[in-house]
Formats: structure tokens, sequence, C-alpha cells
């Protein structure tokens, strides 16, 4: 993909940063490493030197105000701000120890192993069956007909949608609630065989079952992937996570283990928000 | 007596009025008796209003029924035995066209225009007969109207007071004439429906509906003489569809893939600044006057076409079909491209992350996502301009042929709806004959059709719309 | 705890889509460039389209003359010895005078080259020679020398759209011609100015004399009569849709009306004029009045789609504000809506006039297609306009209407990129986000 209106300007990492571990002990390997990650939107600042590490199968959430980056962020993690054209993008992002925003790396690659689901459950007007199918069949991934069937049926399965919908794989995505859209839009980005899955606020346009469907999920997937949330909602953040990170205003404020950040916040902005007194 | 003069006359007298009432309500608001209900102007506008309206409404009326008046008067003016064309008839004898003819004679030779043939006496006294007419008509109106504007004046002056709610009153009658100018887009359409259907019916009369829609044989020149042969079974009007149906398709194959291409990269590919500057050509494309196109489409392409064609053996007409179509596919460009771009902008930047997200390229999300979820609105789109390029009238006419050909070879001549219209009402056209009611046979058709056309795309693009609204 | 189909599936994912990356770049790059060319083409087309015109029709503005030397024949010219203009006028032979002249001065003899050699001039050579003896009375009966236009054909040879490598056979202007005009050139009597009869005169069957003032002054008064009655009641219409009127069937109605008309084809509406304005309520034909009447109601639609979405961009704020200070619904819209709504008002019926003022095929069919030579003083007289005339001069066989025709599509665009361009000027110097 030739997307040569985004500037990328990767620069080496401070070596201090690289050697610091700033999530403290970690016992999960690191999957997506950021140093110095700073966005632009034209002229504004978006995001401000933000290092951070994300563990393999296991759930990171970034929380904070809206307006803080949080969201640009997550969106640095899989590229997406690619296709915005007044976003810059510097600093050092890893996925597995290579920089995603290298010249070798091609979106395509990274986004097939870093998935997403937006805010808003957003199936493509096609039928149940030809929204799971789309990833596999773009990338290429299985040989026939038989097989994608099978691969369908196992990501509607891991989304926990399959029970509901195996009757009617004909009928349009949209025909589904909410909630079972949004789990649609899950099976379809766990269809195409990520490691990561980046989902941007995936309850906030549902109802609370719809949302603690959802939530089963996440933690079920945390088996298999890494996965990255952005939620404003700190009770979702302290149910489904391992690590937080806040940020506010563009910087990231504090990052740690979910239950030392709600419990034990070490910066004042954390306590001040994780506490209500702003949001 | 002049009718801009009438009309200066009144917007004097109104004007006036319009001082006098506010004059006459600063008056009596000065008199302290207690606080006008408007403004001072409202009660001028009330007056003035009263004043004109009337009037002028007169004035319109009589202007559009004076001139059928005034000649019926002078037709029975006329002596009871008239010669016309040599021949000296009873007037009541004479046939419906012949009577035209002598009364158009009469007004022609009254207000100074060309008379067809000589002048004769009988033209010289019909003529003086219309002119003093007219003349006493006007001076009439003029009468009419100064005392329709002096009521209305002594009414509404009479009737200032404090207590009178005259801006109420003035914007009740200003909603009234708002209210009457959006119904004349109603009445538009039923003045088109009304003397289309009255004309095309008269040509029925004179060639079944049946021959006309599925006859295979269309020359209307022939006709003119009735006791020529062939004279009825000359407006079968298969061919004249076919031609339109043939330079339609030539001009979508054109507009649509280039069209559609074009949108989709300034929507999706083109930075602003190229979107910035292509977008303006193309508005220019669909600014040009269809003349032009028409000009440059036989003075250029089709010489061009028919080279090219020579050069390697085929035999093109020089107004061929494909000319006139690639030409008006040329203008249909900016129509298909600037409404296909409305329609794929309004495709919800969701789907294309959600596409994108998975790891799909641009042209894999534009094939696979974009495109399927705008199809409804770019059929419309496409429905719309086929209406275009259907009632597309200037470039066929230049550029097309004129005799009705039953082919779907795009190199041969043929002719279209809209060309046969302009042909057989240009130039002289002799009223009532088959071939000049043919035209609006043949416009009703046209009009149906693009109606159709019309209405079924709106409809689609407007759901279209409404679903990602 | 991984469970064994994710391996599965995870597993030859990396592998496979690197595999794929090739061919769908290469499918990504060719669609990409079908979007350009797609472009390009348009774009190309445009340029030859304009290039055509330019290359074509520049030469109209410019036109050939040739000085010549006229012996003023008082036998010829003022017959009974008077030279009172009325008498030139009317009774001054200046073609023969002129034929006379040229004849002795290139020594032709017979009928036949004597047609050829008066034929290198227009036939408004007498003209100015007899326009030059009314001014100047005192000099019938004297030699003058004179600049007078040439014909059609010598002028397209002197722009070299006549060859002159052609056989003769094949080509308007003759060998003897050829011999005449290079003596012509030698004595310097030949040369191009610039075509000012083109902007001030009126139709003619000779090229070279042809004007397009009188199209000019056609258009000028069909335009003011559309934007007279198509801009009031435009308006008016829209902001009663827009502001008034109750949702109701009538409303819904009117609206659908609306969209549907402004989509019916052109000649529709021309033949709604040539039924209802010449043949029910008989106004005159070819009247520049019929053809407002006729472009007002296409235009319509066009004025009030826009002038109502320029009414709905205005905020309700501004309504709410004005309605809460003790204003009637009235006196909102006059005072504060209408206003604000003013320029996009404008901008869509600077539009919706360009688009008219290019329009041919209603005013063909209410006879604005007549060959007038006349320039018309008025709204009723019968007249053309610049895209008829366009019409008719293409249609012209003679080559000298093609640079001419050319010509007159250049000032048509001119005039229609004023427009545009004003438009544009007024919509982002008034240009408000709300």
């Amino acid at each position: 993909m030739n997307e040569k209106s985004v500037e990328h300007v990767v620069t080496a990492p401070p070596p201090e940063a690289a050697e610091a571990d700033p999530a403290g002990a970690d016992r999960n390997p690191v999957k997506m490493r950021t140093r110095g990650v700073n966005v632009h939107y034209a002229e504004k600042h978006a995001l401000r030197d933000v290092s951070l590490d994300i563990g393999e199968r296991e759930v990171t959430a970034l929380i904070g105000p809206s307006g803080c980056g949080k969201s640009t962020f997550l969106r640095c993690l899989n590229r997406m701000n690619d296709t915005i054209d007044i976003c810059r993008v510097t600093g050092r992002l890893e996925l597995d120890g290579q920089d995603i925003y290298a010249d070798s790396v091609d979106v395509v690659q990274l986004r097939a192993s870093i998935g997403m689901v937006f805010q808003k459950p957003n199936p493509f007007p096609k039928s149940i069956f030809d929204n799971v199918a789309y990833g596999p069949r773009v990338h290429g991934l299985v040989a026939d007909r038989a097989d994608l069937e099978q691969l369908v049926e196992q990501s509607l399965r891991k989304a926990g949608l399959f029970d509901e919908v195996k009757d009617r794989f004909g009928d349009p995505g949209t025909s589904l609630s909410g909630g079972q859209q949004q789990r649609l839009c899950i099976a379809r980005a766990i269809a195409v065989g990520p490691e990561v899955i980046l989902m941007d606020e995936p309850c906030s346009s549902l109802d609370p079952i719809a949302t603690a469907r959802i939530e089963e999920l996440i933690d079920e997937l945390r088996q298999n992937y890494t996965i990255v949330i952005v939620t404003h909602s700190m009770q979702q953040a302290a149910r489904v996570s391992q690590k937080t990170a806040f940020f506010h205003l563009g910087d990231l404020i504090e990052q740690g283990e979910t239950p030392q950040i709600f419990t034990n916040p070490r910066d004042e902005k954390t306590q001040g928000y994780i506490t209500g007194r702003f949001g | 007596m002049n009718y801009g003069a009438i009309l200066a006359a009144l917007l004097v007298l109104t004007v006036l009025g319009f001082y006098l009432g506010r004059g006459r309500a600063r008056a009596a608001a000065g008199r302290g008796q207690s606080r006008l209900h408007s403004l001072p102007g409202y009660y001028g506008a009330h007056v003035a209003i009263w004043m004109a309206l009337p009037a002028f409404t007169l004035f319109v009326f009589w202007i559009s029924f004076q001139g059928a008046i005034v000649e019926g008067i002078v037709w029975n003016g006329l002596p009871d035995r008239v010669t016309v064309l040599g021949e000296t008839k009873p007037r009541d004898a004479l046939p419906a066209e012949q009577k035209q003819l002598l009364i158009n004679n009469i007004r022609n030779y009254a207000t100074g225009d060309v008379v067809s043939g000589d002048v004769t006496a009988l033209m010289k006294q019909g003529a003086a007969q219309y002119l003093r007419l007219e003349a006493l008509s006007s001076w009439i109106l003029a009468a009419a109207m100064a005392i329709l504007a002096a009521v209305g004046l002594l009414l509404t002056y009479r009737s200032i007071a404090p207590t009178m709610r005259a801006r109420v009153r003035v914007e009740r009658v200003a909603l009234l004439l708002l209210m009457v100018a959006s119904t004349i887009a109603i009445l538009t359409t039923v003045g088109i429906v009304l003397s289309l259907l009255f004309e095309a019916l008269a040509f029925f009369t004179k060639v079944s509906p049946v021959d006309f829609l599925f006859g295979l044989e269309w020359s209307p020149q022939t006709a003119i003489r009735e006791d020529q042969v062939g004279a009825s079974g000359a407006f079968g009007a298969i061919p004249v569809f076919a031609g339109t149906m043939l330079i339609t398709v030539i001009a979508m194959v054109v507009a649509v893939p280039v069209g559609l291409f074009a949108a989709i990269y300034l929507s999706e590919y083109a930075s602003r600044r190229v979107r910035a500057a292509v977008k303006p050509v193309l508005e220019v494309l669909a600014g040009i006057p269809t003349v032009v196109y028409g000009f440059f489409a036989a003075l250029t392409v089709a010489p061009m076409i028919r080279d090219a064609g020579a050069a390697v053996g085929l035999s093109v007409a020089s107004e061929s079909a494909l000319a006139a179509g690639l030409i008006m596919g040329i203008m249909i460009i900016p129509f298909v491209s600037s409404l296909s771009d409305d329609i794929i902008n309004a495709v919800p930047q969701a789907l294309r992350d959600g596409s994108y997200g998975l790891g799909a390229t641009r042209s894999e999300t534009i094939r696979q996502v974009v495109l399927p979820a705008a199809l409804p609105g770019i059929v419309g789109a496409v429905l719309l301009a086929v209406s275009r390029a259907i009632g597309e009238t200037m470039i066929v006419v230049m550029a097309a042929g004129l005799s009705a050909k039953l082919t779907v070879n795009p190199f041969d001549a043929v002719t279209t709806v809209t060309v046969q219209i302009v042909t057989n009402l240009t130039g002289d056209p002799e009223f009532d004959s088959p071939k000049t009611l043919s035209a609006f046979a043949l416009g009703l058709a046209l009009f149906l059709v693009t109606l159709c056309l019309n209405v079924i795309a709106l409809k689609v693009v407007q759901k279209y719309r409404e679903k990602y609204d | 705890m991984t469970d064994p189909a994710d391996s599965v599936l995870i597993e030859g994912q990396k592998e496979k889509v690197r595999q794929g990356l090739s061919r769908r770049l290469r499918a990504e790059r060719r669609f990409r460039a079908y979007g350009v060319v797609a472009i390009v083409l348009a774009i190309l087309m445009l340029l030859f389209l304009a290039g055509t015109i330019a290359a074509n029709g520049y030469s109209a503005f410019y036109q050939t003359w040739i000085k010549v030397d006229v012996f003023l024949d008082e036998e010829l010219i003022a017959p009974d010895g008077k030279t009172d203009p009325q008498t030139l006028r009317e009774e001054g032979d200046f073609r023969g005078a002129l034929i006379e002249s040229l004849v002795a001065s290139y020594r032709v003899r017979g009928r036949e080259k004597e047609n050829r050699l008066i034929a290198m001039f227009s036939t408004d050579a007498e003209r100015t020679l007899q326009r030059h003896a009314i001014a100047n009375p005192r000099l019938v009966g004297k030699n003058i020398s004179i600049w007078v236009k040439a014909s059609s054909d010598i002028d397209q040879l002197t722009k070299g759209a006549i060859r002159r490598d052609l056989p003769e056979s094949g080509r308007k202007v003759k060998d003897v011609q050829l011999v005449w005009y290079d003596r012509m050139a030698a004595e310097n009597r030949i040369e191009t100015r610039f075509n000012t009869g083109f902007f001030s005169t009126g139709d003619s069957r000779e090229p070279e004399q042809a004007g397009i003032w009188g199209a000019i002054v056609g258009s000028f008064l069909t335009m003011l009569v559309t934007l007279i009655l198509a801009f009031p009641v435009g308006l008016a219409a829209a902001v009663y849709l827009e502001e008034f009127a109750p949702k109701n069937r009538l409303t819904d109605l009117i609206e659908v009306n609306i969209n549907n008309l402004a989509a019916v084809p052109s000649i529709v509406f021309g033949l709604l004029g040539l039924a209802v304005f010449l043949n029910f309520f008989e106004l005159p034909r070819s009247a520049p009045l019929v053809g407002g009447m006729v472009l007002a109601l296409m235009t319509l639609p066009t004025i009030i789609i826009a002038a109502r979405a320029s009414l709905l961009a205005v905020p309700p704020s501004v309504r709410e504000a004005a309605l809460g200070l003790g204003a009637s619904r009235v006196q909102v819209v006059s005072h504060h809506v209408l206003p604000l709504a003013m320029p996009g008002i404008l901008t869509g019926t600077i539009i919706g006039m360009a688009r008219a003022l290019g329009e041919t095929a209603p005013l063909l069919m209410i006879g604005m297609v007549a060959f007038i030579v006349d320039i018309p003083g008025g709204p009723t007289d019968a007249s053309t306009v610049m895209p008829v005339q366009i019409y008719l001069w293409a249609d012209s066989p003679e080559r000298g209407f093609v640079e001419k025709t050319s010509g007159a599509v250049i000032v048509l665009l001119a005039f229609l990129v004023v427009m545009n361009a004003s438009a544009v000027y007024l919509r982002k110097k008034f240009e408000r986000r709300w």
C-alpha cells in the first residue's frame, strides 16, 4: 500500500529508555514496545513521548478523559492513522522487536497481525458469513470453500456468536443487534488470525448485558491473543485488564498493573481521574 | 397607450399610496390617542398592496386574453365575403388554416411585421380596426386599473387607525404571495403535461398510437401531402427510440466508467491538493454549453472518427452515432462523477476503517466494501445520467443524423427523439400537420420516460442517503 | 493454554499473507491507475475541446482589409451632379465606381475575370466607399485611396485556412485571384486588423460581415427577463417552502415536483413555451420576452433548490433569538434569515443564469432560430441569442463561418467564465461556517 501522504520520522530511541522497563517486573514477555511516540494532527500535538510496553496474551487497558490521546495511540499500533492525511507519527513502535513503521513493513501485513475492533460496530453491508470471510479472502488464507466455512465457524465460535447465527449465515450483518454486531466484528478480526487485537471503546455503544458478554469474551480471548483496549469506563478497565495505562492531555501519565493503578496510583492526576474528580 | 407606461404609472401611484398611508399612520400616532399596533411603514405597505395587487392582477389577465378578444371582434367586423389566396368565399365558410392565416396577416400588418402574400384591402381594413381596438382596449385597461387603485387607496386609507393590525394584514398577503410562488412549479408541470397531452392527442387522431409506438418506419417528411404514398405509415417511432437508445448506450459506456473511476480516485486516493485542482476542471466540463459540445462533435470529432474508420477500412457515416454518443458521454462525465463522489463520500468512514483494520488494501476496500455499499446510490446516479442523455438535444441535433434507421451499428447515422422534435418544429411549422404534431407525441414520450427515470432515481438516491444519515 | 485449532490458523498465516502481497499490491497499483487514467482522459478531452475551439476561433477576432485606389466617378455616384448625403445614399452606384476603378487598375478584361476581381472584396466595400463619400462630399470626382474589407475567401486565404497548394479546382480562391492577391500584398495593400465589426453588428449571410452583437443583445434581454421572473419567484417559493410551509401532502408534492422539474429535459420546456406562450397566449415568436419566460421556468427549480439549501444552512439559533425578541415570523425571515442566506442564494442564481445563458434547445422551439440582422431594441423584437447564433453559424457551409462559430463560442465561454467566477468569488467571500 502506498501511503506517501503520511510522514514517518523514525528516530532511534534514547538508550536509557530502551534499558529501563517502565512497566516494572513483567510476567509475560513484551509483545509490543513503543518508545518516544509523538503524534501531530496538522499543528496540533496530540501525543507526547509515549513509551509503553504491551505484554503478550494479556489485556492492556488505555484509560483517560476524552481527547487525552488514548485512541490516537491505539490507532498508531496498527498504523490506522496512515489513512489520515494530516497525521504525522514519530518515535519507535515495535511488534516482536521489529519497527512497524519501517519501510520494509507493509501495512497490509502488519494489520493482518494486529486486528482492530472499533467503537461503533461496523459490519459490512454483506451477509454474516461474508463479513467473517472477508479477511481470509482478501489475504488468501484459505484454499477452498470447505476450509473457509470451517474458519468462519471457528471464528464465530471463538467470538461466542456461532450459536446465535448458525441458522442464518446468509442474513446481512447489519440485521444483528448491536452487541451481536460487535461480536461479529470481533469474529471478523479473529478470522484473519492476528496476534494482537486492538479494541477502541468496543462497548461504548452497547447496553450493559451486551457489554458483559463482550467483557467475558475479552477475558476468554486473552488466552490466545494480546489485547489492547481503550475504554472510558474505569470499571471495565478494572474488570478486564491486567495492565492499565493512564493518558492525560496527550501524555502517558502512569502505567502499571491494573490493581496497583486503581488502588494505589502514584500520580495525582491518576488519583484524581479514578476517583472521579475529572473525566 | 403603452403597457410599460401603464405599469410605470401604477408603480408611481403605489409608491405615493405608501407614503400617504405611512403619513396618516404617523399622524394618528402623533395625536397620541394610543400606541400604533404596527410600525407606520406597515400601514403604508398595506395601502400600497391593495392599490397595486388588484390592478396588477387585472393587468395580467387583460394582457393574456385581449389578443383573442380583439381578434374575434376584428373577425366579426370583416365583410361577409372575404378574399383569401385569390379566392372569394363567404367568411364563415373559410377553412380553419385560412382563417388563421388571414388573422395572422392582419395582425402582422398592423404591427408592421412581414405579411405572407400580398397586402389586400381586406387586410388594411382589418388592421385599421385591429389598431383602433387595441388602443381602445389599453385605454379601458388603464382606466379600470386606475379605478381599482383608487378604490384600494380609499378603503385602506380610511381604515388606518392605531388599533388596526396592519402588520398582520401585510404579512398575510406576503405569505399568500410566497405560497402562490411556490405553486408555480406545480403549474409548470401541469402546463407541460397538458400542452404535451393536448397536442399529442391531436396527433393520435391522425396516426394511431399503435402505429406510433410499434411502427418500424419513420419518415415524417413524406406525409406533408395526404395523397402521397405511405403518408399514413410513416410515423413508426421505433427506429427513433432505437437511435436514442444507441446513442445513450454509447454515452453511458464512456461516461460511467470514466466518471465513476474519476470519482473513486478523487474521493479515495487524491490528496487535498489534487482534489482542489481536479474538481474545478470537471466542473468546467459540466459548465460548457451543449451547443459547444455539439459544434465540437460535428466539426472535429465526427470527421476524425470517419477518417480513422476509413484508414482501417471501415465505412463510418459522417454523422455517426459513435461521434454523438462519445461527445455526449464526455458531457455527462462530470455529472456522473460529481453524483458518485457525493454518494461514495456518504459511505461511512467506519466501514472503510473496518476493512483497513483487517489489512485490506485500498482497492480491496473500495471494490469489496465501499462500492457494494454505495451501489444503490450509484445506480440512481446512472439512471439520472441516462435521463440526461435521453433528453440531451443540441449534441445530437448537430452531430447525429436526420434519417431514422433501425440499427445497432455505432458507425451508422441514426436519429433521436430530440432531433426529430427539433427538425419537425423548426423552419416553417405547418400547424396541425401530423409532422408538427408528431413532435409533441415524441415530446410526451420523452417527458414520460425521463420523468419515470428521474422519479425512480431520486427515490433510490434519497433512500440511500437516509440509510447512512 | 493454546487451543490446537488456533495454532493451525495462526501458523501459516504470516507466510500466506506475505505470498499474496506482491499480487495484491500490483492490483492496487492497477486500480489506482484506472482512476488516474479516467481523470487524465477527462482533462485531455477538455484541453482538446478548448484547443480546437481556440485554434479555430482566435482568427475570428481579426480580419483582412485591402487598400484600393478608387476614382469616385461623378457619373456613377452622383449622376445629377448633387452630392448631398441623400442623393449619395439613394442613387450613388458605388459598386459601379469600385468595379470601374478595379478593372482599370488591374487591367481586367472579360465578364468572368471582372467578377473574380470584385469577388475579392466584401460587399461591405461599396458601403465603406459610400460612407466615405457622404462624409467628404468634396472628394466626389477625385481619386481616393481607401481601406476596405476583403471578401471572406480572401480573408481565409490570408489566415491560411484556404491553402494555395491545392489544385485550383479544389480551392475557393482561383489562380488569377492569387496573382492579384500577391500583387496587392507586394504593394502593401493588404493588412489585418482587429475585427470590430464582429462585436458591433448583427448576423449576416456574408461571414466577413457577420457579428454577434445582435446575439449578445438578444441574450442580454432574454437573461434580463429570466432574471426578473425567476429570481423573485424562486426566492419567494424557497422562503415559503423552507420557512413557512406546513409539512403536508401539498408541500411534499411541491417538493417532489421541483426536484423532478430540475431534471426535465430542457427541450420539453421549449415545447411548453411553444404550446402555451406562442399558440395559446399568442405572444410574439422569436422574442426575448418568450425566451426569457421559458428559461425562467427552466431555471426556477435550480434557484429554488439553491436558495433552500442556503436558507437551511442558517442555524435555527438565529431564528430563535429573533423570535425571542418579539419579532414576527415574517420579520425574522426578512430581517435576519434572508440577509444571512443571500450570498448563497445569489450564487445559486448566478449559476442558474449561466446555465440558462448557454441553453439552446428550448429557444429553437419558440422560433429564436431565425436569421435576424437587426440588433433587437426591446424584449418583444425578434432576436436570437448567443448559443443559437452558434448553432446557426455551425450549420453554415462557408469556411468563413467556422472561425466565426468558434469565435462566438469563445465569447460565450468568456461570459460564462465571468459569471461562474463571480459566483465562486461570492461564495468564497461570504462563505460562513456555522
